[in-house]
């Protein structure tokens, strides 16, 4: 049994304008054990994407359809109050994309340790500290800094301490929203053995892991998915992906990761002219045909579904003619 | 590009239902004088009549029309609204767009001036300017309003400008050799547009409060009529206890529907260019 | 050195040196603004030297003491500040003889007997009422309250008293027309005494308590919804929190602005609730503020303004020692915007 398993979901941003269409109907699948990267450029909808998968849904987001089933339940259809109780902290868990502000200024790292763990669990405030001691120190972190307030810790320690945070209950599933964008490339490194450790010590089973950076996703993902304009375009074994990209739009993120300035890379797309699409209005067809370099007429009258071929799932008139 | 943003614009109902009472209002001020062409501070029939259909909103205390008053009272108000925000608009995006873009000694010493004149309560410093002058006209009510009411808008431009200036384009006009001011001028005031424009209203909808304050205890314009003027009359000639209601209610209801639909306007203009709602 | 001692310090000189910016101006205003104002008035009181010629004269005399018009400007501010820091905060010439603090300090009970219980209900009522309209935001009550908070908050109180005063004194006869206590009595401790100042309390009460509540739950209701869509709330979210928890963060975390605007709103209550009390004709200290701007009363002006604004910068400094025993940030001498 796969830990996630998605039909059909969409979750547009609903503003006086109209719906902005961030998640447009998207199929996927995560089998156990599994390191999925999540990649796209900025705008593309992976974060509202991750944030739909675990339900965590918020005005003027809104969860349109489909089905989400997370470790065998069906958690589309679950209230709110029930994924906190039951789901979110316990089963699934985020570490958002602002981790850096993710922790409340006013409040010692200790406090939030125990408000969370005590709301999920049946236990004293000694145990919580000292199961919360036991837990920094198998993650290198140092036990002092539970005392601290968060703006006595550097960003990476910060980054560090809510992944801590994140997995104290040992949920099944980790989401990592682009946890390594506002770092730097030593602090970087220690986010992503972190996170590598976390799944070898058994603490957590699986992972989603989100960036618009492919040179990370090499190091760290077994198997990619790439959203471009609130859909899935390509899927498939990390490797493969990278080397043998299909889908034109893979080709040029890709091909980015080659330039050498950083900055450039950063941004995602380089060699690629033109803007994300607007969601309020997307393209007729093929969402990615008006900046596709080899768009045909089909492309910009049908939309292409992805199709499966030797363990790769495609969604292009190109592939699939 | 243009005309899709002002025809999305006018989805919003706040922004529709505050437009129209605060246009309402404005041609009301500008047309009225044709329309109903009585003059405001000539005696025009028996003193203290109710509202009938030769005096539509009655007569003071001397026999002039409330109604021509009201007309002359909100174009005056709007004058002095709109002067007084231009000034503190440009004082305050002056001082902020200058110390957020240098920084440094030069920030740190305008700020220290900003935060002394918004620690100081405006009305008293407007109060004590008022006092000292003779003669008030419209321009020199706008101007004491004006230069008492721009820290707040100056300390928010500079934390615009700081944000700003970190983006790219900033940086590239600088590699191109583009001089400071005109890099301030040219790329970064444009792209506040909506902000500053959001300030001007709310500057506008205080200024006209404050002129109207400043009018209630004898310290507001000395010639001419304003919304403020006309309930000072009205206060020192006991209207309220006397049950004279067509003379103060009017002017107060004009005063607050101009402020309140300025202030909702804004707000509306603030949740569509809100950051919040984009990105994704 | 101790951050907190430093945070303190600096605090300290930014407000002294507001405050004596404060009367740099006051100083500057009469003596630069063209056709010096303070000479027309000396005029004035010579012209009615025929009616009281005694009085007249030692008005004049005391004005020209007082502003020392004839000395060369650097002594002129000299001699102001010593007055000053000797505590005297001049005389007053509408009421002469009396001293201007001898004065405001007859007229303030009952602008803080008013103001005081006023502004604290309408700060209670108004972030209760925020509080609601943000937690209900982008629903109807979100939109009814939000309305009803932004018509409110841009009505004078002024406006909204002679409102209330029409429709509850002059329509129906429910409540008197003016003044704090019924005309002919003298102020003591028994019961029809206090009955009959109640009677007179109700309708300024209530017309400060609507017209400042709405400023109030905006200023709540926009900290609330920009809390709520903090960062940090959505991670606690995320981890599953209950709503309950939540809003307890998010409530602590916005009431110290609320707090902060409270204490300095307090900050300005010598100055009375200054167009109500007129409209009323209640006796506060806006009153007498009134009565020394309609009258040209320049040392008495000069005086409450000085009174008014030292209560204004003691109620800053009040609120940054709370904010640095409050806030970690300060103690641990963490700086930044």
């Amino acid at each position: 049994m796969p830990i996630l398993e998605t039909k059909g979901v969409k979750a547009y941003y609903s503003t006086p304008l109209g719906y902005i269409r961030a998640v447009d109907g998207i199929d996927l699948t995560l089998e156990k054990g599994v390191i999925l990267g999540l990649a796209g450029e900025s705008g593309c909808g992976k974060s509202t994407l991750v944030n739909t998968l675990m339900m965590n849904v918020r005005p003027p987001l809104r969860f349109i359809e489909g089905t989400i089933i997370l470790d065998g339940k069906e958690i589309s259809s679950m209230d709110r109050s029930m994924l906190k109780k039951n789901v979110w902290g316990v089963l699934v868990s985020l570490v958002p994309q602002s981790a850096l502000n993710a922790l409340m200024p006013t409040q010692r790292i200790t406090d939030l340790v125990k408000d969370v763990v005590m709301h999920h669990m049946n236990v004293s405030e000694q145990e919580v500290v000292s199961m919360a001691k036991k837990r920094f120190e198998e993650l290198n972190l140092e036990v002092d800094t539970l005392y601290r307030y968060p703006h006595e810790l550097s960003g990476g320690m910060k980054q560090r301490v809510v992944i801590a945070i994140s997995t104290l209950l040992n949920p099944k599933l980790l989401i990592v929203d682009e946890p390594t964008s506002a770092l730097d490339v030593s602090t970087q490194k220690q986010v992503l053995k972190m996170l590598v450790d976390l799944k070898r010590a058994k603490i957590i089973e699986s992972m989603i892991f989100v960036t618009h950076d492919i040179a990370v996703l090499r190091q760290i993902a077994n198997w990619i998915t790439i959203m471009y304009a609130g859909k899935i375009v390509e899927s498939g074994l990390a490797d493969d992906m990278l080397n043998h990209p299909k889908h034109p739009y893979t080709f040029s993120l890709v091909n980015a990761v080659v330039t050498p300035e950083p900055e450039v890379r950063n941004r995602g797309l380089a060699s690629l002219p033109g803007e994300p699409p607007n969601l309020l209005d997307p393209p007729k067809g093929c969402r990615f045909n008006p900046r596709c370099p080899n768009a045909m007429e089909i492309c910009r009258a049908k939309e292409p579904h992805l199709e499966e071929k030797s363990n790769r799932l495609v969604a292009c008139h190109l592939v699939f003619p | 590009m243009i005309p899709r943003i002002i025809k999305d614009l006018f989805k919003i109902k706040k922004l529709d239902i505050s437009l129209g009472i605060f246009l309402g209002l404005m041609l009301l001020s500008l047309l009225g004088s044709i329309i109903y062409p009585v003059d405001p501070t000539s005696v025009v029939g028996p003193p203290e009549r109710p509202p009938s259909s030769a005096y539509p909103l009655g007569t003071d205390n001397r026999g002039r029309d409330v109604l021509a008053q009201l007309i002359g009272g909100i174009k005056n108000s709007l004058y002095i609204g709109v002067i007084a925000a231009l000034i503190s608009l440009g004082i305050g995006v002056i001082i902020g767009a200058i110390s957020g873009y240098k920084g440094g000694l030069t920030d740190s010493s305008l700020m220290l001036m900003t935060d002394v004149v918004l620690v100081l309560p405006s009305i008293l410093i407007m109060m004590l300017i008022a006092a000292y002058l003779k003669e008030r006209n419209p321009i020199f009510v706008s101007i004491i309003i004006g230069v008492t009411s721009w820290p707040w808008v100056a300390r928010a431009v500079r934390a615009q400008m700081m944000s700003l200036k970190a983006r790219e384009f900033v940086y590239m006009s600088r590699i191109a050799g583009l001089r400071d001011i005109k890099i301030i001028i040219e790329d970064l005031l444009p792209n506040m547009a909506s902000y500053i424009f959001m300030a001007f209203v709310l500057l506008m909808s205080g200024a006209m409060i404050a002129e109207a304050g400043l009018s209630m205890i004898g310290l507001g314009v000395t010639k001419g009529i304003s919304l403020g003027i006309i309930l000072y009359w009205a206060q020192l000639f006991e209207s309220v206890r006397r049950g004279l209601w067509w003379w103060f209610v009017p002017p107060g209801a004009c005063l607050v529907a101009l402020a309140s639909s300025l202030l909702l306007m804004s707000t509306a203009l603030d949740e569509y260019f809100s950051p919040r709602l984009k990105g994704g | 050195m101790n951050p907190f001692i430093r945070f303190i310090t600096r605090r300290l000189a930014f407000l002294l040196m507001t405050f004596f910016a404060f009367l740099l101006i006051i100083f500057a205003l009469p003596r630069a603004i063209p056709g010096n104002p303070l000479a027309s008035l000396l005029y004035q009181i010579i012209q009615q030297a025929q009616s009281n010629p005694d009085l007249v004269k030692a008005v004049y005399k005391k004005l020209l003491e007082e502003f020392g018009m004839d000395k060369p400007v650097h002594i002129q501010l000299i001699e102001f500040l010593g007055r000053l820091g000797g505590g005297d905060l001049g005389t007053s010439i509408a009421f002469y003889p009396r001293k201007v603090a001898d004065l405001v300090f007859s007229y303030l009970p009952w602008s803080l007997g008013l103001l005081i219980p006023a502004t604290l209900t309408s700060w209670v009522l108004g972030n209760l009422l925020g509080a609601l309209a943000a937690y209900k935001r982008k629903t109807l009550t979100d939109n009814f309250l939000l309305t009803a908070f932004l018509t409110l908050s841009q009505t004078p109180y002024y406006w909204l008293a002679m409102i209330l005063l029409y429709a509850f004194a002059v329509s129906f006869k429910f409540f008197p027309l003016n003044g704090a206590y019924s005309p002919g009595k003298t102020p003591t401790l028994s019961i029809p005494f206090i009955l009959d100042m109640l009677h007179h309390y109700v309708l300024p009460f209530f017309s400060i308590i609507i017209g400042a509540m709405g400023g109030w739950a905006i200023g709540m209701r926009v900290m609330v919804i920009y809390e709520l869509g903090s960062d940090y709330v959505s991670y606690v979210d995320s981890l599953g929190l209950p709503d309950r928890k939540i809003l307890q963060y998010v409530f602590k975390n916005s009431m110290l602005p609320q707090i902060t605007g409270l204490a300095i709103n307090l900050g300005t209550i010598l100055g009375g609730a200054l167009i109500t009390e007129l409209v009323f004709s209640y006796p506060g200290t806006g009153f007498l503020i009134f009565r020394a701007l309609s009258t040209l009363d320049y040392p008495l002006i000069q005086g409450t303004f000085v009174l008014i604004i030292s209560t204004l910068l003691l109620a800053n400094f009040i609120v940054d020692l709370i904010y640095a025993f409050i806030d970690p940030r300060i103690k641990t001498g963490y700086v930044g915007e």
